[in-house]
């Protein structure tokens, strides 16, 4: 499915979600890394090639918004996905505002989160294709 | 109902056993505006106000049999705001104080002079209507207090709820994906031959099912908490809702399941166009709720009334059942989240209180009547355009 090698990212502070889908989206042929906090999710963007992030809205410390904000100053073409509760759903619609692909309401279902990822890291790949026929027409 | 009747007018009676006296009396009576009935014994005055009370009574005290005295005793004892207007003999103090004693309003002494009696008449009755005034207002008042402690309540257990709901969000979404790794493993083509893969199969099932389950009440839960904090509902879902073609579609929707237990809905319409300012699919969803539950109440060859009112004010939708009705007791609890009297997987008793979030969220109220035998009345206030 994931032609090119595609890092997906989930940042959430409940570890065993994040463990559980991890396994999950592994048992379907994705690479995934996790964070537990925003910081932490910063950090792996620094260093890793990372396609899509799928973000908590409410974490500790550093939330979902702000977050979300760093990565795209930082890393403006990565694809994110907003994980809300139903108390934070206008947090998430502001998230889009800011740039986020699309939210999923918790606890998601699993197909509606696939589907929603490869959307988002097929916008992403579809991106940075017109940016490298820009580069190839350039004089 | 009996007060809505009582309410127009307050009615007079006149019992005295001479004949004359009474015609004159009450042909004077009746050129002063009173409307008067007339009565000849105390025993008949029993049974007047057995049948049809009256409000103020002028009676004399010598009669024979059931004297004046005795009649009051006997009426106060039943109808203590019936006013007695006694008229006693010339100079006989002692009747008109012990009439007094009894309860009487006041006395008059024989011959009675007109202008005298009618000034006593109208005191009587402006007693009964402060009397009447004070109990309207303490009803009311009541009524309000009743619909605030019960909003309190609600609120108060909406925080609670959400933050139960909340708390079980995250662990319930690790259930879910746990189990659905495993149903992912098993559907791997090395797992085919697996040992008791059906039992497998099963067990996961089944949690995924109560996962399910359990998703659909906290979000009902975080749903009304959402309407609560988010006071009122998106304007651009409210338009003017012509309330008797939703009422019919709703009606429509649920008419199977009426027919199958052998129950009749109708819709009634004091006006010709009903109209209200609101959210046409909440409202349908509010109405739905209201007509389903009624059906469950209501036995075979029970009858709903859906009857639609508007004024400039507001909009009303009344469901009306003549199923069992609710007991006071759990009637100021029914709007509670989990307030159920369904066994088991019947019901999650979501429903109303899901229903009043909305009709909150859409700056309406809704209310119940009930009476434990004859049936119970949902009412929905809602807004009108202005």
């Amino acid at each position: 499915m994931a032609a090119a090698p595609s890092n997906v990212l989930l940042v959430d502070d409940e570890e065993d979600f994040v463990e559980m889908l991890s396994l999950r989206l592994q048992e379907i042929g994705e690479t995934v890394l996790a964070a537990s906090s925003g910081k932490q999710c910063l950090e792996i963007l620094a260093a890793t090639e990372v396609d899509v992030i799928i973000l908590d809205v409410k974490m500790p410390g550093m939330d979902g918004i702000e977050t979300l904000e760093k990565i795209k100053q930082a890393h403006p073409l990565v694809e994110v996905i907003m994980l809300t509760g139903h108390g934070t759903i206008e947090s998430a619609i502001q998230g889009m505002k800011l740039g986020a692909y699309d939210l999923l309401l918790k606890p998601a279902d699993f197909g509606e989160l696939v589907e929603k990822l490869n959307r988002a890291r097929q916008r992403k790949q579809e991106q940075m294709e017109r940016i490298r026929d820009a580069e190839a027409s350039k004089p | 109902m009996e007060q809505g009747r009582r309410v127009n007018g307050i009615e007079l009676l006149l019992v005295d056993d001479e004949k004359d006296f009474r015609e004159i009396l009450v042909k004077r009576l009746g050129r002063r505006g009173f409307k008067v009935g007339a009565l000849e014994s105390g025993e008949a005055a029993l049974v007047r106000m057995q049948e049809q009370p009256v409000d103020v009574i002028v009676m004399d005290v010598k009669m024979p049999g059931l004297n004046g005295i005795e009649a009051l005793k006997r009426i106060k004892e039943d109808h203590p705001a019936t006013e007695v207007i006694l008229l006693t003999g010339h100079a006989d103090t002692q009747d008109g104080v012990e009439g007094i004693k009894a309860g009487a309003f006041d006395y008059l002494s024989k011959p009675v002079e007109i202008e005298h009696l009618v000034r006593k008449i109208t005191q009587a009755q402006n007693k009964i209507r402060r009397f009447r005034a004070a109990q309207q207002e303490t009803e009311f008042r009541e009524r309000i207090t009743q619909q605030m402690v019960v909003a309190e309540r609600l609120a108060a257990l909406g925080t609670m709820a959400s933050g139960v709901a909340h708390e079980i969000n995250n662990p319930l979404a690790v259930i879910q994906d746990a189990a659905g790794w495993l149903q992912q493993i098993l559907a791997k083509p090395e797992m085919e031959g697996m040992a008791r893969r059906a039992d497998f199969e099963k067990a996961l099932d089944r949690i995924h099912k109560a996962v399910q389950r359990a998703r659909r009440i906290t979000q009902q839960l975080l749903q009304v908490v959402k309407t609560q904090t988010a006071e009122l509902a998106d304007p651009a879902g409210m338009t003017d809702v012509r309330l008797r073609e939703l009422a019919e579609e709703a009606i429509a929707l649920v008419e199977a399941e009426a027919s199958l237990k052998k129950v009749a809905i109708h819709l009634e319409s004091r006006a010709p166009h009903p109209v209200a300012w609101t959210d046409p699919y909440q409202l349908l969803q509010v109405l739905l709720n209201l007509l389903t539950n009624s059906i469950q109440a209501t036995p075979a060859g029970g009858r709903i009334t859906v009857s639609l009112q508007v004024s400039v004010e507001a909009a009303k939708i009344a469901v009306q059942d003549t199923g069992s009705g609710i007991s006071p007791d759990h009637l100021t609890r029914v709007f509670e989240p989990f307030f159920t009297t369904k066994g088991v997987g019947q019901g999650t008793g979501m429903g109303l209180y899901v229903s009043w979030g909305i009709i909150a969220r859409l700056g309406g109220l809704i209310t119940v009547e009930s009476q434990v035998g004859q049936g119970t009345t949902f009412t929905i206030t809602l807004p009108v355009k202005k």
